[in-house]
C-alpha cells in the first residue's frame, strides 16, 4: 500500500528555488561538529586517494629507477603510515556519518510523528493514511541518504578529481590538459546517463508495486475469478503489467550496460593520447617512467568519481521532491487549535448547550445548519436518523474534533472554545462503533483510558463494563496480546473493552457510537449493563441503534440532513406517528426477527474455513 | 547517442514486448531435481544468451589482463629502443583498442546478463500468476495471501538479481583472479603464490561478515516494520488518541520504537565501519609486501621494470575484488532460500480445468440431482451426510440453516470448487464431473452476499468475466434491472468511476446488486445466490426484490436464505441442519408441518402482534 504512494510521485517537478536545500542543510545545523569531521575525514581520505598515486611514481622514479634501496624502503615505509592514516580517516568518516545518518532520520521520524498528534481530524479525512506512512518511512530515509552519503560521496568526488588535477598539473601540465579536457564529456555522459538510469528504474518501481497490486486482487478475488472462469483475461491483463515491469527494469539494465563502458571508451581516447605524447617524452627522456604511469592511474581512476558524482545528482532529484512533501506535512496547521486566554477548568460537569450551531466539511456542503439545543447535566441523549444525516458530526463538533462553522457550543456555560484541546478531550469519554484497540495486552489497552491507574482499578472498571468475565476467561487473562488491531478479540468483547476504557478515564460527558453490527445476546446484554454504568449520572450522547437505549434516554433527536426533525420522550414521539415512529416500527420488527430467527448468524459464510 | 534508441515509440515497442512469446518453461524440470538445476531450466531459452554473457565476462577479464601486460611491454620498449614515431603510435592505438575491446566485452556481459534475468523472471513471474489463479479453490481457502504474495514478488526478485547480478559476479571475480594469478605467476610464479597468502583469511572474514550483516540488516528492516505498524495503528486511530488525549503517550511510545531502529542502524553501520577498514588494512598490507617484493626483484634484476609496472596493476585486480565474493556467496545463498519457497507452490497440482467425458451441444437444461452426495474438507470431518433431492429445470432451491450447516459446502459443490466424497451430482442426468469445469462454470452464475470488487471501473467491474462483447446499452440496460443504475449516475464520473477511488465506497447491498448486473449479461442456466440481509430502505428493497426476480427467471436457481419471506415461493425449501436435511419441501407444506421451518415461519406473525401491543402500550401510557 505505502509503495503505491511512493511511486506515485514519479514526475515530480523539483523547484529548487523553493529554499528546500536551505531547509535541508538547517537539518544537519545540530550536528555540525560531526559533518565537519566526516568532510574533512572524507577530504583526508580522497587527497590521499590521489596521492598513492604520487607515491607510487615516485617509487618507480626515485627508488627502482634510480636504484636506490634506501629511499625505496623509506618510500614503501611511507605508504603503509598513509594507508593506515587513510584507513582510520575513512573509519572515522564512515562511523561519524553514518552514525549521523541514522540521527537525522530518527530526528524526522519523531518530527513528523509529533507533529502529526498535533494536526485535526479534518487532516485525517483528507488525507490517505498509505500518504502519510510513506513519508514518513521512505522519505526520511531518501532524505537521510541525501545529507549524509549524497553529501559525502559528492564531496569525495569533487575533491577527488581536484586533487587530481593539481598532482597532474604538478607532474606535467602538457599532459595534465589532455586529461582535463575529456573530463567534461565525461561528466556531461555520466550526468545524462544516470538520469535515465535512475528514471527507469523509479518506473520500474512503480510497474512493480502495480503488478503486485494486480496479483493481490487475483488471490483476494480467487472465488469470483474461478467462477467466472476470468484465468484467461486476467493472466493477459497481468502481463501487459508484467511487461511494462521488464520494460522499465530491462532498460535501466540496459543503460547501466552501456554507461561504464561508454566512459571507459571515452577515457581510453585520452589515454592514447597521453600515451603517445608521454611516450614519445619518455623515449626523449623528457619525462619520466613514473609520471607515465601515474598519469595512466589518474585517467584509469577517474571515471569513478565522475560516476559517484552522476549518481548523486540523479538520486538528489528524487530525494529533494520527498523532502518538500516531508516539509509541507509539517508546516500544515491543525485545524482545531488552542484558543489564548484559555479558562481553567477541573470539570466539565453541567449543561451542554449548542446555539445556531452550523458546520460544513467543504463550502457549499453545509452538514449542520443553525442547530439548537439545551441538555441539562445528566441527562442522557439519543440521536437516531438514517446514515449521512449528521448525527456523527454533532458528535464530533461536541468533542471538538471539528469545530463549528458558525454558532457556539457551550459546555458548563462557556463557550467551549475558551477550554483547551486536552481539557476538554480528556473529560469526554468516547466508544466509537468501530472499537479500535492497540496491539498489546488487553490490560494496556485498559490503561490507556487512565494511564496511571493501578491493576486494581483496571480490574474494577473491566468488572463495572463487564468485561472481567471473559478477560479472566484468556490463559494470559488480563496480559493476553489483543493482536494488530484487537483482531484476537470478537467485535463484542473489543467493545465491552472501550466500555471499560471509557470508564476508568472517569469522564464528564460520555458520548458513544453505538455498534451496528450484531453481537450474540448474552455479550448485548454485558453491553447495555456497562452502557448503564457510564452513563450514569454523566450527560450522555447516545448515536443509538438498539431500542432499549432509544428508550430509556431522556430526550431522543432524530436528525436528518442535519436538522432536528422531531424531539422528544419516546412516548411523545410515538404518538407523533412521524419519522421516529417508522424507524421504531422497522427496528423492533428487524431486532426481533434477529432474535427469534433459529440460525441466527451475523453474515453469510462465503468462506467454507 | 546511445540513449536515443529508446526515445520514442512507446506505444509500438509495448505492442512488440507482449507479443513477442518466449518458449514456456518445462516446469516439471524445474522442480524436480536440484537446485541448482531448477535455476538453470529457469533460464530455458535464454543459455545461450547466459553462455555469450560468461565467455564476454572471461574476455573483458582477458583484455583488462592484456591491457596492464601491455603496459609493462610498452614501458621495457620505451626504455630500451626508445621507440617513437608511428611504431608509438600503433602502440598507443593498440593500447585503445584493448581498453575499448574490454569496454565492448564488458557491456555485452552485462547486456546478455540482463536480458537473461529480465526474460526469464518475467517468464516466471507470468507463470506463477497464472499458476496461482488456476490453483484449486481448496489450496486458496488454505493458503495466506500475505505468503503467496511475497513468494511471487520478493523471492521472484531475489532469483532475477542472482541471474543479473550473483551468477555473473561471481564468475567474473572467480576468472579475473584466475586469469591474473596465470599472469602473474607468468611473471613469477614464486610472487604469485605470495600475493595469494591473505586471499582465504579474507574470504572466509568476508563470508562471515556478510552473514552477520545480513542478519543486521533484517533486524533492522523488522525494526522498520514495527515502526509502519505502530504508526499504522496511530493513524486508524487517531479518534481514540484525541479522544483520550493521548498525544503524549502515543510519541512516548513511538519513540521507543524509534529509537531502537536507532540503535539497530547504528549497530548496522559499526559492523561495516569496522569491516571495510579492517579488510582495508589486510588487503593493503598484502599489496605493498608483494609490490616490495617485486620492487627488490627488480633491483636484484630478476624482472624488469614494464614487468613490475604489469604485476602492480594485476595485483589490485588479484585481491581485493575477493571482499566481495563473500558478499555474492551469501546473496546465494539467499537465492536458494527463495527457489525453495516458489517451488513449494509450483509443485502444487493446477485445477483440471478442460478434460471432459462429456460436452453437451448448446447450454444445459438445469436440471440437477443430488444422489447420497456426502463432502468432507478433511477426513472425519464430515460436512455433508446423505444428501439427496432434485429439481428440475428452472425451479427455484432455497437452502435455509445455521452457519456451518452445510448450505455453502454444498452450493462449493457445483461449480465443482470441490468435488464430492461419495454419492454423486447429476446435472441434466449426466455426473458432474463428466463435464469440463471450464464448461462447467460457465453454466452457472454465482452472486454472493458482498461481492468481491475489482479495482477496474464501475463498468469494468460489470461486465467481469462476461465472456463476450456488451454494450453500453446491454450494460446499462442491466444495471437498471440491478437496480443500481441511479446509485452509478450519482459517482461524478459514473460507469467510468473507478471502484476503490476515494469518496466511492459502496456499500454490500450495492456490490450485490453491481453483481446482480453483470450475472444479468453473463445469462447463466444455474444461479448460485446469497440473499442479502443488509438493511435497505423500503423502495430500494421493492427494486431489489424485481432484480432478483428477474434474475432468477427461467434458471435453476439455489438460494442460500437468511431470511424466510424471501423463500417463500421457491420450489423447494431444504432445511439443513449439520450437514443433513432435516426437513424438505414447499412452504406450503413445511408450514403446516411441526419443525424448525414451522417456528421460524410462526415468528412473522408473533412479531406482528407484539409490535401492536408495544405500540399500544406506549400510547396508553
Amino acid at each position: 500500500m505505502s509503495t503505491f504512494y511512493e511511486e506515485d510521485e514519479l514526475d515530480d517537478e523539483v523547484n529548487l528555488t523553493s529554499g528546500v536545500l536551505a531547509r535541508l542543510l538547517d537539518l544537519l545545523k545540530p550536528y555540525w561538529l560531526t559533518v565537519l569531521l566526516g568532510i574533512l575525514s572524507i577530504a583526508v581520505v580522497s587527497w590521499l586517494d590521489a596521492y598513492f598515486t604520487v607515491l607510487n611514481k615516485r617509487i618507480i622514479d626515485e627508488g627502482i629507477v634510480a636504484r636506490d634501496m634506501n629511499a625505496m624502503v623509506r618510500l614503501f615505509w611511507n605508504y603503509g603510515m598513509i594507508t593506515m592514516g587513510q584507513v582510520v580517516a575513512f573509519f572515522v568518516m564512515m562511523l561519524s556519518v553514518g552514525i549521523q545518518g541514522e540521527r537525522i532520520r530518527y530526528d524526522l521520524r519523531k518530527k513528523l510523528f509529533n507533529h502529526l498528534q498535533k494536526l485535526s481530524l479534518s487532516y485525517f479525512s483528507k488525507t490517505p493514511i498509505g500518504w502519510i506512512m510513506s513519508r514518513v518511512t521512505s522519505d526520511t530515509e531518501k532524505m537521510g541518504d541525501l545529507l549524509t552519503w549524497g553529501i559525502i560521496d559528492s564531496m569525495w568526488a569533487l575533491t577527488n578529481i581536484s586533487f587530481a588535477i593539481y598532482f597532474m598539473l604538478q607532474l606535467n601540465t602538457q599532459l595534465a590538459l589532455i586529461v582535463i579536457l575529456s573530463l567534461p564529456l565525461m561528466v556531461v555522459v555520466s550526468f545524462k546517463f544516470r538520469v535515465k538510469i535512475y528514471y527507469h528504474y523509479r518506473k520500474s518501481r512503480k510497474a512493480n508495486s502495480k503488478m503486485t497490486a494486480s496479483l493481490n486482487e487475483n488471490i483476494t478475488g480467487v472465488r469470483i475469478v474461478k467462477a467466472l472462469r476470468r484465468e484467461d483475461q486476467n493472466l493477459k491483463d497481468f502481463k501487459v503489467l508484467s511487461t511494462d515491469m521488464f520494460r522499465e527494469s530491462y532498460r535501466a539494465g540496459l543503460l547501466s550496460a552501456i554507461y561504464l563502458p561508454t566512459i571507459q571508451t571515452i577515457s581510453a581516447i585520452s589515454l592514447v593520447l597521453i600515451l603517445w605524447r608521454g611516450g614519445n617524452m619518455v623515449g626523449n627522456s623528457l619525462l619520466s617512467v613514473g609520471t607515465l604511469q601515474a598519469f595512466i592511474s589518474y585517467i584509469m581512476f577517474i571515471l569513478w568519481p565522475i560516476q559517484d558524482l552522476a549518481r548523486v545528482y540523479a538520486e538528489m532529484q528524487n530525494a529533494i521532491a520527498s523532502s518538500e512533501r516531508v516539509f509541507s506535512l509539517l508546516e500544515s496547521q491543525p485545524g482545531v487549535r488552542n484558543r489564548k486566554n484559555l479558562l481553567p477548568v477541573n470539570s466539565l460537569v453541567g449543561d451542554v448547550e449548542f446555539e445556531n450551531v452550523s458546520f460544513h466539511y467543504e463550502d457549499d456542503e453545509p452538514v449542520i445548519q443553525n442547530l439548537s439545543f439545551h441538555i441539562p447535566q445528566g441527562q442522557k441523549v439519543a440521536l437516531v436518523g438514517t446514515t449521512g444525516g449528521g448525527k456523527t458530526t454533532i458528535v464530533n463538533l461536541l468533542c471538538r474534533f471539528y469545530e463549528p462553522t458558525s454558532g457556539t457550543i457551550r459546555i458548563a456555560g462557556n463557550d467551549y472554545l475558551n477550554y483547551s484541546l486536552e481539557d476538554i478531550q480528556s473529560r469526554i469519554g468516547v466508544v466509537l462503533q468501530i472499537p479500535h484497540l492497540f496491539s498489546g495486552t488487553i490490560r494496556d489497552n485498559l490503561r490507556y483510558g487512565r494511564l496511571d491507574a493501578t491493576d486494581e482499578e483496571i480490574e474494577r472498571a473491566a468488572q463495572m463494563a463487564g468485561a472481567h468475565d471473559f478477560i479472566v476467561k484468556f490463559e494470559k487473562g488480563y496480559d493476553s496480546d489483543v493482536g494488530e488491531g484487537g483482531n484476537q478479540l470478537s467485535v463484542g468483547q473489543k467493545q465491552l473493552i472501550s466500555i471499560a476504557r471509557a470508564l476508568l478515564s472517569n469522564p464528564d460527558i460520555f458520548v458513544m457510537d453505538e455498534a451496528t453490527s450484531s453481537v450474540d445476546t448474552l455479550t448485548e446484554a454485558l453491553i447495555q449493563k456497562g452502557m448503564q454504568q457510564l452513563m450514569t449520572g454523566r450527560t450522555s450522547f447516545i448515536i443509538a441503534h438498539r431500542l432499549s437505549t432509544i428508550k430509556s434516554s431522556d430526550q431522543i433527536f432524530v436528525i436528518e440532513d442535519g436538522q432536528i426533525v422531531e424531539s422528544g420522550s419516546h412516548k411523545s414521539l410515538i404518538q407523533q406517528r412521524g419519522v421516529y415512529y417508522n424507524l421504531y416500527t422497522k427496528q423492533f420488527r428487524q431486532d426481533l426477527e434477529i432474535k427469534l430467527d433459529p440460525f441466527a448468524e451475523a453474515g453469510a459464510e462465503v468462506n467454507p474455513a | 547517442m546511445l540513449f536515443v534508441v529508446f526515445a520514442e515509440n512507446d506505444r509500438e515497442e509495448e505492442m512488440s514486448f507482449t507479443e513477442k512469446s518466449y518458449k514456456p518453461i518445462d516446469i516439471n524440470k524445474v522442480i524436480s531435481g536440484k537446485k541448482t538445476s531448477s535455476l538453470w531450466h529457469l533460464m530455458s531459452g535464454f543459455h545461450l544468451h547466459y553462455l555469450v554473457a560468461n565467455l564476454f565476462t572471461g574476455l573483458a577479464a582477458l583484455a583488462r589482463t592484456f591491457i596492464y601486460l601491455y603496459l609493462g611491454g610498452f614501458v621495457d620498449r620505451i626504455l630500451e629502443q626508445g621507440v617513437v614515431g608511428t611504431d608509438l603510435i600503433v602502440s598507443a592505438l593498440s593500447f585503445g583498442g584493448l581498453i575499448t575491446l574490454q569496454a565492448l566485452s564488458s557491456f555485452m556481459s552485462s547486456w546478455m546478463a540482463t536480458f537473461t534475468a529480465e526474460n526469464s523472471t518475467r517468464r516466471l513471474r507470468d507463470y506463477l500468476f497464472d499458476h496461482i489463479q488456476r490453483l484449486p479453490y481448496s489450496y486458496h481457502s488454505e493458503a495466506k495471501t500475505g505468503d503467496l504474495l511475497e513468494r511471487a514478488t520478493s523471492d521472484v526478485d531475489t532469483i532475477r538479481r542472482f541471474f543479473a547480478d550473483q551468477a555473473i559476479g561471481i564468475g567474473r571475480i572467480v576468472m579475473i583472479f584466475i586469469i591474473s594469478f596465470v599472469a602473474i605467476s607468468q611473471i613469477s610464479l614464486r610472487l604469485a603464490l605470495i600475493s595469494i597468502i591473505i586471499i582465504p583469511i579474507i574470504l572466509v572474514v568476508s563470508m562471515f561478515f556478510f552473514k552477520a550483516l545480513s542478519k543486521a540488516y533484517e533486524a533492522y528492516q523488522e525494526q522498520g516494520a514495527k515502526i509502519s505498524t505502530d504508526l499504522q495503528e496511530n493513524l486508524s486511530g487517531v479518534r481514540v488518541v484525541k479522544a483520550f488525549a493521548r498525544q503524549d503517550y502515543e510519541i512516548e511510545k513511538f519513540d521507543k520504537d524509534n529509537k531502537e531502529k536507532f540503535r539497530l542502524g547504528k549497530k548496522f553501520i559499526r559492523m561495516h565501519s569496522l569491516f571495510w577498514p579492517l579488510t582495508d588494512i589486510v588487503c593493503s598490507a598484502q599489496t605493498i609486501a608483494s609490490s616490495f617484493i617485486g620492487a627488490t626483484m627488480v633491483f636484484d634484476n630478476i624482472m624488469t621494470l614494464g614487468q613490475y609496472l604489469s604485476f602492480v596493476g594485476l595485483l589490485g585486480w588479484l585481491i581485493w575484488p575477493i571482499r566481495n565474493l563473500g558478499r555474492l556467496i551469501i546473496a546465494t545463498s539467499q537465492t536458494f532460500v527463495s527457489l525453495g519457497r516458489i517451488s513449494t507452490i509450483l509443485k502444487a497440482d493446477e485445477e483440471d480445468m478442460t478434460s471432459a467425458t462429456y460436452q453437451p451441444e448448446g447450454n444445459i437444461q438445469g436440471q440437477v440431482k443430488f444422489d447420497d452426495v456426502c463432502f468432507a474438507y478433511e477426513k472425519d470431518q464430515v460436512v455433508l451426510e446423505d444428501v439427496s433431492f432434485s429439481c428440475e429445470a428452472g425451479e427455484v432451491v432455497a437452502l435455509l440453516g445455521s452457519t456451518g450447516s452445510g448450505k455453502t459446502s454444498l452450493v462449493n459443490l457445483l461449480p465443482r470448487f470441490y468435488d464430492v466424497t461419495c454419492g454423486q451430482i447429476l446435472l441434466d442426468g449426466v455426473n458432474i464431473n463428466e463435464y469440463s469445469r471450464q464448461f462447467l462454470r460457465s453454466q452457472i452464475g454465482i452472486v454472493e452476499q458482498e461481492p468481491f470488487l475489482f479495482s477496474t471501473s464501475i463498468r469494468g467491474n460489470i461486465t467481469y468475466g462476461v465472456h463476450r462483447e456488451v454494450s453500453e446499452e446491454e450494460i446499462v440496460m442491466a444495471a437498471k434491472e440491478a437496480a443500481i443504475h441511479d446509485v452509478i449516475l450519482d459517482f461524478k464520473n459514473g460507469y467510468d468511476t473507478m471502484v476503490g477511488e476515494r469518496g466511492v465506497t459502496l456499500s454490500g447491498g450495492q456490490k450485490q446488486r453491481l453483481a446482480i448486473a453483470r450475472t444479468l449479461l453473463i445469462n447463466p442456466r444455474i444461479l448460485i445466490m446469497d440473499d442479502s440481509t443488509s438493511s435497505v430502505d423500503m423502495e430500494t428493497e421493492v427494486q431489489i426484490r424485481a432484480a432478483l426476480e428477474k434474475l432468477m427467471m427461467n434458471r435453476t436457481t439455489f438460494i442460500i436464505a437468511h431470511r424466510i419471506q424471501s423463500i417463500m415461493n421457491a420450489d423447494q425449501i431444504l432445511v439443513f441442519d449439520q450437514g443433513k436435511i432435516v426437513q424438505k419441501g414447499m412452504h406450503a407444506e413445511l408450514v403446516n408441518q411441526p419443525g424448525i421451518y414451522q417456528d421460524i415461519y410462526e415468528i412473522q406473525a408473533r412479531i406482528d402482534s407484539a409490535l401492536q401491543e408495544e405500540i399500544e402500550r406506549v400510547d396508553l401510557l
